[in-house]
């Protein structure tokens, strides 16, 4: 079984750097904004980790469809990876925007569609993994959990468009295809949020590449012990 | 003789005490100047506006950065200048169109646009677009954030090393058990 935390996997040297690099230009080299100051520092941790949360649910709905045409083994275990990971980044979104919320809008939380939609890919990890761990195992399970990672990643583009389409108080969209042409990017702003995304793209991978070889190692021990009765049970006859 | 005596002395009395209301009456009134003179500009979301019957503005509740609430009402030389979501300035006062100023702050609410008041007493002189922030402060939230993110990812990692170590005793157990 290969070690999860070798010093030397490539990934982890290449998250290390980008991150490092990325701490020192959100923290020492990118000024100050004028109207939020230090706290609008918040948003090189809270719109990277939104993008690995909407990831997340991306290859759990990319894999999951892989596992429903291949029934291969390995884009379950994928599914199943990236799940977990995406739901602690979605975790650390909802709370980084609510702590963000508080200085700069006075509240923790809105109903707003931008935020209510992210809760509910946030609910959409939980009850992906709750139905894996509740539902009796075997195929029936994995091709029910299938499809709810596929129609899972209906929210995500919602979620995206949404602060353009009902906009209120979430700020408009500044990456992607639907931001402003004259957004921040191009800007110090934008090449800190470029280098902060990219650092965080390699942490999720690093984590899920983690959590899929845990994963691999789990079926592992289930068909160990399913030959280790088989061969008792030989044995007795 | 005592009668103009009493009549003096009550007199001299009423001279005094007035004397007292007035000092009163003025170091009172200085301490409210020079206070109203003092206070500083609000800066926060507006939380809640009421109108009249015909819709005119009366009074908002502003919430600052701290929570704090501070209430507001108007007179008719209020002045404001507020932007809509595009960034258009609208520069009037209160006398001249009140219902219009309670529909800006209606619109600043829902957008929880910041803005910021200048008052004395309770009484809003101008409510403008938020003009200074507080650069020196909020490195508490920005630090929560910090260490939450980095408390997670390494509850996560070890939640994970914890469990690569069961799988590999457990496979080490079932290897064993099956003679490989």
């Amino acid at each position: 079984m290969n070690k999860i935390l070798d010093l030397l996997d490539p990934l982890l040297i290449l998250s290390a750097t980008f991150m490092g690099v990325a701490l020192y230009l959100i923290f020492i080299w990118v000024p100050t904004e004028t109207n939020q100051g230090a706290v609008q520092r918040i948003l090189y941790f809270h719109v990277p980790v939104a993008w690995g949360s909407m990831l997340g649910i991306f290859v759990v709905s990319g894999s999951s469809f892989m596992y429903l045409l291949k029934k291969n083994e390995k884009w379950d275990r994928l599914a199943v990876a990236s799940a977990e990971v995406g739901l602690i980044f979605g975790g650390i979104m909802l709370l980084s925007g609510m702590i963000w919320a508080r200085p700069v809008w006075a509240v923790w939380w809105t109903g707003e569609a931008k935020l209510t939609t992210a809760l509910i890919l946030f609910f959409i990890y939980v009850a992906y993994l709750m139905f894996r761990a509740y539902f009796p195992p075997g195929a029936q399970r994995q091709r029910l959990a299938a499809i709810i990672g596929v129609i899972g990643a209906i929210d995500t583009p919602i979620i995206y468009f949404a602060a353009n389409l009902w906009s209120q108080a979430h700020p408009p969209l500044i990456t992607g295809p639907a931001a402003d042409s004259d957004s921040a990017l191009g800007s110090d702003l934008g090449t800190v949020l470029l280098i902060s995304t990219l650092a965080f793209s390699f942490v999720f991978i690093f984590m899920v590449q983690a959590r899929y070889k845990i994963r691999k190692s789990e079926d592992d021990v289930v068909e160990l012990k399913r030959s280790s009765s088989a061969s008792a049970m030989t044995g007795v006859n | 003789m005592s009668n103009v005596t009493n009549t003096a002395s009550r007199s001299g009395a009423l001279r005094f005490a007035l004397t007292m209301i007035l000092a009163l009456v003025v170091s009172v009134s200085l301490t409210q100047i020079s206070s109203a003179a003092h206070t500083p500009p609000v800066n926060g979301i507006v939380v809640g506006v009421e109108t009249d019957d015909a819709g005119a503005l009366i009074r908002f509740a502003v919430a600052d950065s701290s929570g704090t609430i501070h209430t507001f009402t108007i007179f008719n030389g209020t002045e404001y200048g507020l932007e809509n979501q595009a960034g258009d300035r609208w520069v009037s006062m209160q006398e001249e169109d009140p219902s219009e100023a309670a529909r800006r702050l209606r619109d600043h609410r829902e957008r929880f646009a910041p803005i910021t008041v200048t008052s004395e007493n309770g009484t809003a002189f101008s409510v403008v677009e938020r003009e200074e922030g507080k650069l020196e402060t909020n490195l508490g939230y920005l630090f929560a954030v910090f260490a939450i993110t980095w408390a997670l990812f390494f509850a996560y990692v070890l939640y994970l090393g914890r469990k690569q170590r069961v799988l590999q005793h457990e496979i080490a157990r079932l290897e064993g058990l099956s003679g490989k």
